[in-house]
């Protein structure tokens, strides 16, 4: 099992509660949608599984290790396994789409040719060689994110976690991104990823935990948005 | 650590500095270093008027002016017999007015206007143990035909006792100015680490140690207090200089530091701690106000 929270809670300092008692198995190579209103505790979760925040209750394990015991001088190991991509973006505008990328691996202290190496096959792979050299803001929103996506898996990460990464973007340039996260996937990276995109969901046909006040309601082998299922699969798994 | 990082580190650091840094710190830096150099320089300077003087240390007997050569002969048998001497020389009244001259230098014609020479005959007394010297003192102003003695009395006692207070302000200063340095870099690194929140926020999701965060922040604290340093160092040795040739114009007797190693070291003191202040400054205000 690559990731396994056991009766995790997370109550704010200001008594909101994050998530409520909860227990997840998520297998390698999974491709997992988290669904549910906001507040339900998605973001809540993809933070705990990169030790953003720490549970007030329970442990959390990726890959072996439990990060809520994890010493503070192991976290950055854990982040270089578990990227995250999000809404929006997070990209450093005085950098190029290159450099960007290059961060990722820069601070791991990687070899500067295997860094441009790597950078180059991750920026092919989401369409983006030939806009290396631009700068965020001459790109496309879609392009914005795919240049994310690109940072996130230069480092060949064991998992991803996508927080609501078509939150910005028009449904086909949406589809584009999912096609990417997607080709990722059968890599062998897991793939969670926090949406409300409802068309999606109900189009990829994947797993589908729904959380709701910080408690699952909902855990669906291969689920749809809602309670209603039967879209069927527009992409192939 | 590979090449590249620390090349990473060192260019990151430096293009911070040079983005952040006003010419309103790095003089103020210097201002503060300066004062904390040129207290230094007086306190070399003291120390090093006082060892001269401890080195020179002897007894000078004044003679009685109608002393036959036999009555000098006679004197300085028995300064010589004198417990704790362990030379004596006899000065003619002549040759002392000729060390007056030299000791005086350009204003060697004040002597001139005394008409005639006013010195009397006088015996160079060394003593074995210069911390005996005011009892060897007396022990030869008793001795009949000696008219009194002169071993620049409490001088350097004083001399002393003044540069050991130069010493207590200028390390009271020193701790009210390091403070400052400190916190004038440490302001310039707390402006960069605002202008680059969201730089280190992306550092610490893709997975960026804390070293790997602090270091360019240590480095532009150093860029910063060696930059600082540097300007102060340039202006003491020039200004030192400057003051060194006018003193020596004017009180050539006064054997002030003259050469320019003791003063080129204490540059390099001052830039060595300037990068220390920059270093220590960096790494204080990153772990405050970063939490990484």
């Amino acid at each position: 099992m690559l990731i396994r929270l056991y009766n995790v809670s997370k109550v704010y300092p200001n008594g909101a509660v994050g998530l409520l008692d909860v227990d997840i198995c998520i297998k390698q190579g999974e491709f997992v949608f988290l669904v549910g209103p906001s507040g339900a505790g998605k973001t809540t979760l993809m933070n705990l599984l990169t030790r953003q925040i720490l549970p007030t209750q329970g442990q959390v394990i990726v890959d072996g290790r439990n990060v809520v015991r994890m010493k503070p001088s192991e976290v950055p190991y854990l982040r270089r396994t578990v990227r995250m991509i999000f809404q929006d973006y997070k990209l450093l505008p005085n950098k190029t789409v290159h450099d960007n990328v290059a961060f990722a691996l820069r601070v791991t202290e990687g070899h500067p040719r295997q860094i441009r190496a790597r950078v180059a096959e991750a920026l092919e792979l989401v369409g983006l060689s030939d806009k290396a050299w631009a700068r965020p803001g001459e790109l496309s929103g879609g392009e914005q994110q795919r240049v994310s996506i690109a940072r996130a898996i230069v480092g060949d990460p064991t998992v991803l976690l996508a927080d609501e990464p078509t939150g910005n973007l028009d449904l086909d340039t949406s589809w584009d991104i999912m096609e990417l996260l997607l080709r990722i996937n059968r890599r062998g990276t897991t793939v969670i990823m926090a949406t409300h995109n409802r068309a999606i969901v109900n189009g990829m046909l994947r797993r589908v935990i729904e959380l709701d006040s910080g408690k699952i309601v909902r855990d669906d082998e291969k689920g749809a948005y809602g309670r209603e299922a039967g879209y069927g699969m527009v992409l192939p798994g | 650590m590979r090449l590249a990082t620390v090349w990473y580190f060192l260019a990151e650091g430096w293009h911070s500095a040079r983005r952040n840094v006003s010419l309103i710190s790095l003089g103020s830096i210097a201002a503060c270093l300066f004062v904390l150099g040129a207290f230094a320089l007086v306190l070399m300077n003291l120390n090093h008027i006082s060892q001269s003087l401890h080195a020179r240390i002897e007894i000078r007997a004044f003679l009685e002016d109608d002393l036959s050569p036999e009555g000098v002969a006679a004197v300085k048998a028995q300064v010589q017999a004198t417990n704790g001497v362990s030379s004596v020389a006899f000065v003619s009244k002549e040759e002392g007015l000729k060390r007056l001259r030299s000791q005086l230098g350009e204003r060697a014609g004040l002597v001139d206007i005394l008409g005639e020479n006013p010195l009397p005959d006088a015996l160079d007394v060394k003593v074995t143990d210069p911390g005996s010297t005011a009892e060897v003192a007396a022990r030869i102003s008793r001795i009949p035909g000696v008219l009194g003695v002169n071993y620049g009395q409490g001088f350097t006692e004083k001399l002393v006792a003044t540069a050991h207070l130069v010493g207590l302000a200028g390390a009271a200063l020193a701790i009210v100015f390091v403070a400052a340095v400190v916190f004038i870099v440490g302001n310039t690194v707390r402006l960069t680490l605002i202008a680059r929140g969201r730089e280190i926020e992306v550092m610490k999701l893709v997975g960026a140690t804390d070293w790997f965060i602090r270091w360019p922040f240590l480095v532009e604290g150093m860029v910063v207090g060696l930059v600082g340093a540097a300007i102060s160092g340039f202006f003491l040795f020039i200004s030192y200089s400057m003051c060194v040739r006018q003193l020596t114009r004017l009180a050539p007797f006064i054997p002030v530091i003259t050469t320019p190693e003791p003063v080129a070291a204490l540059c390099v003191a001052l830039l060595v701690m300037g990068v220390l202040m920059g270093v220590v400054a960096g790494g204080v205000f990153v772990k405050k106000h970063l939490r990484v």
